[in-house]
């Protein structure tokens, strides 16, 4: 692009941490030449929701009705949208019980209250709009913005990740927090990008940046190694829930792994 | 005769962290109503854990607010770690207050300048200042980015960090990384004292003047600081945490997904000027001395008075963390874990978030989530907002809608509200 890129940075539900994560990249001062921010209320007075852009960054998972709208105009608005971080990719933490009816969770929360706004179960935008480019993580790393951002805006396009967390955490040299540690480590199911940071500390992998694609997110293999740990079925999915509770892949390969197992 | 009113409005407060709007309704007799519509979706925190490991759900109590997710996460495994019957070791215990200093370093650093500052320079936006107030920009990148990388060495990153687990650590940086450490936040100093007085300049609008009750926690060990087990308010009361929904109302109200809170009845204020009021006695070195000197700018009755505040603190952390440091490399090596056995149990931590009192309150039952609560800063903040957005409103009412709607944005700026944290108290 050889005018200024138009940039819109746009939030739904969720914790703002796309954002601040955005926000904290030095080299962004840098890139004020090459851009031009239409729409940033996190930074920004003047934002322009309804300003037509180059690239439309949403953070946040759909959670109301009025979210509902909004993204619906940004697809209007925009050229490229780029669904940023684990809420509005897979829905967020905020989907771990997806199943569970909203009217139970709203009167555990809010009682008999009433409030004016329409609140629905959290859904990834992808649900409601065409996302053109997606950029993983809760939150993203500063590198993953970089890289998107500097791709897009010589006229080329991102490649995806497709390979596992695991790749990177042997490569860093790491001892196996899943093999050797015993650990419910989600490494293997999960979408790489990270350098392996948690389990660079000895912590497992909890998923953040969501199950890998490409169906080659084998929960089914990890659900035996977990199962032969001693994990039961429901404690499974729900760590694997945890940030991808609408892969529509998920449920049915543990089911696989346990049928016709006694626990 | 019917009087009209009109809906002054902002549907989305910039330069906040979440999404909330301000709705003044004014007609010729003055100010009708004041709301502050919180519009963020419900997330359902204490819904979705219930009956969830205790660890897993201690991974995504963080993902509440990414402005003060270390502070989520030491509160919400202090809960956990009195629920179930352990204590930290003591260089445990100092090294994750000096993990929550960095979260505060950099939640202040990027409130005042990124968030505040423009306001009082005439910008939208921080942006627009990077060439005309380069200095200014590179303090604020500095002292950001010293909380982060703190955030990032203790907590594993500096958004949601997991390397915090009950017993302590998952690993611990080496000594030579503490002793660098201990170095940036000498060299950030100046940096932070430049700041307070930079904010010490600073117009605090008198229209929004006027009696305040500020509840701080009461720090441990007679230190200013962030972890406590009594709430002390400036009324002069004073409770054991665990006590404090005898003490704080919650109710819903329908223009916000966040809850009200009251205290005995009536709005109150958290944050750093409430620890200021309530604790400043327990201040030392340079913070105490620029107390001392700037006393009647940092009063009790005035909302803006909480900028410089928090510019006190960036002093008073920075140096708080060397000494705390000092502490842990005083017990060098280290073991960061220790073993635990997950018992059943109940637990309430109350600490300082750098926004103001943070309360987590777990029951774990055979390892997991019997019951959370979890109330945060900004819910309480929000009746007192609403009562100075409305004292700002009721001076500005005939002036230009868009000079009115500038003000009332300035007085919910000044409380640096979290509006993500708000949005999904519970009471089960």
């Amino acid at each position: 692009m050889r005018r200024k890129a138009k940039i819109g940075f746009y939030a739904l539900t969720s914790c703002y941490g796309c954002q601040l994560q955005f926000a904290m990249i030095d080299e962004l001062v840098q890139a004020l030449e090459k851009i031009g921010i239409e729409c940033w209320f996190m930074l920004e007075r003047n934002s322009d929701e309804n300003a037509q852009v180059d690239i439309a960054l949403i953070e946040g998972s759909v959670s109301t009705e009025e979210e509902v709208e909004l993204v619906k105009k940004i697809r209007e608005n925009a050229k490229i949208v780029v669904a940023v971080g684990s809420c509005a990719v897979q829905g967020g933490v905020q989907s771990w019980e997806k199943d569970k009816p909203l009217e139970e969770l709203w009167k555990t929360v809010y009682g008999d209250g009433k409030v004016k706004f329409k609140p629905k179960m959290a859904e990834p935008v992808e649900n409601y709009i065409k996302v053109d480019y997606r950029i993983y993580g809760c939150p993203p790393e500063k590198k993953d913005f970089i890289y998107a951002l500097g791709t897009l805006l010589i006229d080329s396009w991102p490649e995806d990740i497709d390979y596992p967390v695991c790749l990177e955490c042997r490569l860093k040299g790491n001892p196996c927090v899943l093999i050797e540690k015993g650990e419910p480590c989600l490494g293997p199911i999960t979408r790489a990008g990270c350098d392996a940071r948690c389990p660079s500390y000895g912590i497992a992998c909890i998923g953040c940046r969501g199950a890998i694609g490409y169906d080659v997110a084998w929960f089914d293999s990890l659900a035996r190694t977990f199962r032969e740990k001693g994990l039961t079925k429901e404690e499974i999915l729900e760590r694997m829930k945890i940030f991808n509770a609408h892969n529509p892949k998920l449920e049915e390969m543990v089911e696989k792994v346990f049928q016709g197992v006694e626990e | 005769m019917n009087n009209v009113y009109i809906p002054i409005t902002v549907d989305h407060i910039a330069r906040v962290e979440g999404k909330g709007g301000v709705e003044i309704l004014v007609g010729d007799d003055g100010v009708k109503e004041v709301r502050l519509n919180i519009i963020e979706g419900p997330r359902f925190f204490e819904a979705i854990t219930l009956g969830k490991k205790l660890d897993e759900a201690l991974a995504v109590y963080p993902r509440i607010c990414s402005f003060c997710s270390a502070a989520h996460k030491l509160t919400a495994v202090e809960a956990a770690e009195k629920a179930i019957g352990f204590t930290p070791r003591e260089e445990i215990q100092a090294l994750r207050e000096v993990l929550y200093i960095g979260d505060m370093i950099e939640s202040h650093a990027l409130h005042l300048y990124l968030l505040v500052l423009p306001d009082y320079l005439g910008y939208s936006g921080p942006l627009h200042m990077v060439d005309e107030y380069k200095k200014e920009i590179g303090i604020a990148l500095d002292l950001k980015n010293l909380g982060s990388w703190i955030m990032e060495v203790l907590g594993s990153r500096a958004i949601h960090q997991e390397n915090v687990v009950f017993g302590g650590f998952g690993k611990l940086p080496g000594k030579a990384t503490l002793e660098l450490m201990k170095k940036r936040l000498q060299e950030a100093l100046p940096k932070a004292e430049y700041t307070f007085e930079l904010f010490s300049k600073l117009e605090q609008y008198k229209e929004v003047e006027g009696p305040i009750t500020h509840l701080a926690v009461k720090p441990r060990g007679d230190v200013y600081g962030i972890y406590g087990d009594y709430i002390s308010a400036s009324d002069g009361n004073e409770f054991p945490s665990e006590d404090y929904k005898e003490h704080i109302k919650e109710f819903v109200v329908e223009h916000s997904f966040a809850k009200h809170s009251h205290y005995h009845g009536k709005p109150f204020m958290v944050g750093a000027i409430s620890r200021v009021v309530n604790n400043w006695k327990l201040l030392y070195g340079k913070a105490k001395e620029l107390y001392e000197s700037h006393r009647n700018l940092l009063r009790p009755t005035n909302p803006f008075a909480n900028n410089l505040a928090q510019a006190l603190e960036l002093v008073y952390f920075a140096e708080r963390a060397i000494d705390l440091i000092d502490e842990a490399l005083a017990k060098w090596p280290i073991r960061p874990r220790d073993e635990v056995e997950i018992k059943d149990g109940f637990g309430v931590s109350t600490t300082e978030a750098p926004r103001g009192i943070l309360i987590y309150a777990l029951e774990v039952k055979d390892g997991k989530v019997a019951y959370a609560d979890i109330i945060t800063p900004t819910a309480f903040n929000l009746a007192m907002m609403e009562q100075h957005v409305r004292m700002m409103a009721e001076k500005h009412y005939k002036d230009e809608p868009e000079r009115l709607k500038y003000l009332a944005e300035m007085v919910v700026r000044a409380y640096d509200p979290c509006i993500s944290c708000s949005v999904h108290v519970a009471k089960l």
